[in-house]
């Protein structure tokens, strides 16, 4: 347990230390064009870098937590407690020859882990981190990243189709045909926050829960929409109970059993930044991001949540929903496809829609607390 | 599991009155929404309990190695049993040879020079191939082997797991005791660990000589601290 | 009278899979002898449709050692380290059946102590073996945490084991005559300790596993085998028991000292989770017959005598956790050694089962098929 506080601890701080310096550079940008251009190379270290550490960090999590919940240690032998283990993990898999089978479409195989990386790069840039730091304050926020989130599709597509290998392609049918239908009702339990704040950018959102998160102010339709976005949002990172596509007990490792080396580290990092963006939306939409907790009129209250940095609430939101994803994924056995395919469309698809429905009522009737404007 | 309860009946098999407990079908209709919620907590609420270090049971090996303790019967590594005074049962009868179920065994006997009789020159145990059954510690009707718990036998060379058990050559305990101390000498032959003919089981292995002589001293079989490839301490 | 044999090639012929309606195309997928489920190295051959199964053919035959064969160069005594290594989650039990068949066709006779010893053992290894089944099944179907909380439960049991036996997987205890060993003396404790431990965790087990909707539902209806079938294809065990036949050595021909303690044969419907009781059951005959172990000696034959059976056929049959196994020893009389040892195992029936019962269903319940009919591939193979 205190190797997981460290890490967390120690990331916060660090995250933390840095975001205060870009707010107040933040500023300064919009009004000269060179330091826009060096802003955007600044954008993309920064995005590298971010990937990198957060995907060291969380595979070593989820190899911690995992093994808590086995009753059983982990890794302990690289490192104090194993900290360094995912480094050592990925330098091997920089050594490993990287294998491409014969017969596989090569400028596909070799593409396909790229364009996972690819999506999640893009919804990392749209993230609201703390109140000035975004890296792309686009105004159709919840728009762009349901898009981009299709983006992923086709590295699952692209990467099973063009191993030549039956397992991969039936893994690779099963994973689109998942991620595609529980993207209908995730952005169904988007829109009833959109509708609930409603503006579509990601930092709107934010500031509407300035007076409290949506998940309690809207009663029931808001505790409702976040277990439906924790639903589909697992389905859409394919993590257990829905990783049919890629179950390691049936399929050998489904789309991605013929990568090797370096590109199978890929779409394990992409896998895994997956997860902390879908962290990061759900506490973002739903937990209120970098906004503390706040209670409507209790001035008192709210100074004193004030008095935690907003890029530690937003970690701290993240961490928490991160934790939950890998409780759900140590206990629950994993679904049938098409067990899968009927719970979205018969059950996901309708609740959803009513919801959504009952959500407009409310908020045309502001029977809601703290209502906006 | 589903809230019925297995029913108690009885059954008729063969004729004969058999009592059973039936088990309960799962309900036919699928899935209860409130059932299925509280299903799905009460297995997260199971494994959120254990999610503590008390609850760890794993042990680290070979940090723990100093705590270590194996149960005393654990079968491991065969040894020739030591009376008081540092000598063998073994009288070279064989038995256990005839009882190994792969001819892991092979006791080697000798015309004794001073007592013109049949006795052991060298207990050969083959570690590549014994599979610890304990069928020999059995047999041996003068208790004069045991598997003790010496795990830790990794080695880097194959020819290091024939063993020669005794380290000398001669009767067993029962006669050297009652011989005089001038006599003793010259009934024991000292014997190497791991200089025993090589391989067994009538296969010749060309330009495979025996090892050479090990240091002498404690070669009863166990690793000694001088030799490179054996693991440290696996005595102690 | 000629024989038809339908070697592998026929059966995965393109020409067979072209003469088979022309609007469906089938095709093979190779389901193992590598393969991360797989319970040993069995190869399933897969023929697909999409993603329905249209039938299945095993090639067992990956883990043959030529057991029986070897039993032929042993004696008696020393073929009861070779049953540990069929059914491994069982090896007590298979030691037990073979020392049946010898003790009875050697007319050896055993007293209440060796008998009794022989039960608890038995059956505590039953518990092993379900719980097992049960961390399996879980992680057959994608939750990896049970198989680690039954390993852990496995260890407590296999604790009480090496204490007295002195290994953990393959045992050689139970000779013919009697047990290699006398009971340890903190045996008793021991046990009392697991029957402690074991009770409440098998409530756990259901709140994590057995009583979780996505299980239920991954196994509602899924491979249901009709009793008929079952016994038509030889299925023995918790598989025929699930069949709703109430099928159990030892109620129907009762050895050990079974016959002393009060417990209940578990059926099931549509086979539903008959192991979970079993354990329970199990735990409840220890309890009986732990606590009053009568004295005497361990052993009634002398280790080196040589054990010679009469000529002719002998047959012993044991219920293992998987079903009956059998042994048949064939004997000419003269020599010490068999003239033939065949061993019946409850595996290699239960197998076949699959073939009946997959027709219809999907890869994913492939699995859960094979996960549920709780196969140890090496019995299958010998």
């Amino acid at each position: 347990m205190t190797e997981i506080a460290h890490a967390g601890i120690g990331k916060a701080a660090s995250s933390y230390a840095v975001w205060t310096v870009a707010d107040r550079a933040g500023g300064l940008l919009e009004q000269h064009a060179w330091l826009s251009a060096g802003y955007i190379v600044v954008a993309m270290a920064a995005i590298l870098g971010m990937i990198a550490v957060l995907g060291v960090v969380l595979i070593y999590l989820e190899r911690k937590v995992s093994a808590h919940f086995q009753c059983r240690l982990g890794p302990m032998r690289v490192g104090p407690h194993g900290i360094f283990q995912t480094v050592a993990d990925t330098l091997k898999l920089f050594l490993k020859e990287d294998t491409v089978p014969v017969g596989a479409d090569s400028l596909l195989h070799l593409l396909a882990p790229f364009l996972s990386v690819a999506a999640v790069a893009l919804i990392l840039c749209v993230l609201p981190y703390s109140p000035n730091l975004q890296i792309a304050d686009v105004n159709i926020g919840v728009l762009f990243v349901g898009a981009v989130s299709g983006l992923g599709v086709m590295g699952i597509l692209v990467g099973g189709w063009s191993s030549n290998s039956k397992w991969s392609l039936i893994g690779a049918m099963r994973g689109a045909a998942q991620i595609v239908s529980y993207e209908v009702s995730a952005t169904l339990a988007l829109l009833v926050v959109v509708l609930l704040s409603g503006t579509l950018s990601l930092s709107g959102i934010v500031q509407s829960q300035e007076a409290g998160w949506w998940i309690w102010r809207a009663p029931g339709v808001g505790l409702l929409a976040f277990v439906m976005f924790i639903i589909s949002s697992s389905a859409e990172i394919n993590r257990t109970p829905f990783d049919i596509a890629e179950g390691e007990s049936e399929l050998a490792a489904g789309f991605h059993t013929e990568y090797s080396g370096l590109r199978f580290a890929f779409f394990f990092l992409a896998e895994f930044i997956n997860m902390f963006i879908v962290s990061a939306l759900a506490a973002t939409l739903f937990l209120g991001g970098w906004m503390p907790f706040h209670i409507g009129g209790l001035e008192g209250f709210n100074g004193v949540m004030d008095l935690v940095p907003p890029g530690a609430w937003f970690f701290a939101k993240t961490a928490a929903m991160i934790f939950l994803f890998m409780w759900f994924r140590w206990t629950f056995p994993r679904l049938r496809i098409d067990q899968l395919m009927r719970l979205e469309w018969k059950v996901l698809l309708p609740v959803g829609l009513v919801n959504l429905v009952v959500t407009a009522a409310m908020v045309l009737l502001g029977l809601y607390f703290f209502p906006v404007g | 599991m589903t809230g019925e309860k297995p029913k108690r009946s009885v059954r008729i098999l063969g004729g004969r009155e058999v009592p059973v407990i039936v088990m309960p079908r799962l309900p036919g209709k699928g899935p209860h929404v409130a059932r299925s919620a509280i299903s799905l907590l009460k297995g997260m609420r199971l494994t959120g309990s254990y999610f503590r270090p008390s609850k760890v049971v794993t042990r680290q090996y070979p940090e723990n190695r100093k705590t270590l303790k194996l149960p005393e019967r654990f079968r491991a590594r065969l040894k020739l049993i030591d009376d008081a005074g540092g000598h063998h049962k073994c009288t070279g009868c064989k038995l256990c040879q005839k009882a190994c179920p792969n001819d892991s065994i092979r006791v080697l006997t000798r015309k004794g020079p001073v007592t013109q009789k049949n006795e052991l020159d060298r207990y050969i145990w083959r570690q590549d191939s014994c599979i610890v059954c304990n069928a020999c510690v059995q047999a041996c009707p003068f208790g004069a082997l045991e598997m003790t718990g010496d795990f830790e036998s990794a080695v880097y060379d194959r020819r290091l797991l024939i063993h020669t058990l005794n380290r000398y050559a001669g009767p067993p305990a029962s006669v050297l005791d009652q011989a005089a101390e001038a006599e003793r000498e010259k009934m024991m032959e000292p014997r190497d660990a791991y200089g025993g003919p090589t391989p067994m089981n009538g296969q010749a292995m060309p330009e495979v000589p025996p090892l050479l002589a090990a240091p002498p001293g404690d070669g009863e079989g166990a690793p000694s601290a001088g030799k490179p490839d054996n693991k440290e301490g696996a005595d102690s | 009278m000629s024989v038809q044999i339908t070697t592998l090639e026929e059966l995965t012929s393109p020409s067979r899979a072209a003469s088979s309606s022309l609007s469906i195309q089938e095709y093979f997928l190779n389901m193992g002898p590598q393969h991360p489920i797989a319970h040993g190295s069995l190869r399933l051959l897969l023929v697909l449709d999409g993603e329905i199964v249209r039938e299945v053919i095993p090639v067992p035959g990956f883990v043959h050692r030529g057991i029986e064969k070897m039993c032929e160069h042993l004696t008696c005594r020393q073929i009861v380290h070779l049953t540990d290594r069929m059914d491994y989650l069982s090896a007590l039990s298979n030691n037990w059946c073979l020392s049946r068949t010898v003790e009875r066709a050697a007319g050896i006779e055993t007293n209440e102590r060796i008998e009794t010893v022989r039960t608890i053992v038995a059956e505590l290894q039953r518990v092993q073996s379900h719980a097992l089944w049960w961390g399996v099944l879980g992680m057959d179907l994608g939750a990896l945490t049970p198989f680690l909380y039954a390993f852990r439960d496995r260890e407590i049991i296999s604790t009480a084991f090496e204490e007295t036996i002195g290994a953990r997987l393959t045992m050689n205890y139970i000779q013919p005559g009697g047990l290699m060993f006398d009971i340890h003396p903190g045996f008793v404790a021991r046990v009392k300790e697991v029957l402690a431990h074991m009770r409440p965790i098998l409530d756990e087990y259901d709140a994590l596993l057995s009583g979780n909707v996505i299980l239920q539902e991954r196994l509602r209806n899924v491979g249901v085998l009709p009793a008929e079938k079952a016994l038509a294809m030889g299925c023995t065990g918790p598989v025929l028991r699930g069949s709703g036949v109430a099928l159990d050595l030892r109620k129907a021909e009762p050895y050990g000292v079974y016959e002393k303690a009060a417990f209940d044969v578990v059926v099931g419907t549509v086979g539903d989770c008959v192991r979970m009781e079993e354990m329970r059951q199990s735990l409840g005959i220890v309890e009986q017959l732990i606590d009053s172990i009568p004295a005497g000696p361990h052993m009634t034959v002398k280790p080196a005598a040589k054990i010679k059976l009469p000529a002719g056929m002998h047959y012993g049959q044991i219920e293992t956790p998987r079903g009956i196994l059998g042994t048949l020893i064939v004997s000419d009389g003269k020599s010490d050694k068999p003239w033939r040892v065949h061993f019946r195992t409850p595996n290699y029936n239960n197998l076949w089962a699959v073939t009946a019962i997959a027709p219809g269903c999907k890869i994913a319940d492939i699995i859960a098929i094979q996960a549920s009919l709780d196969l140890v591939i090496p019995d299958i193979d010998r």
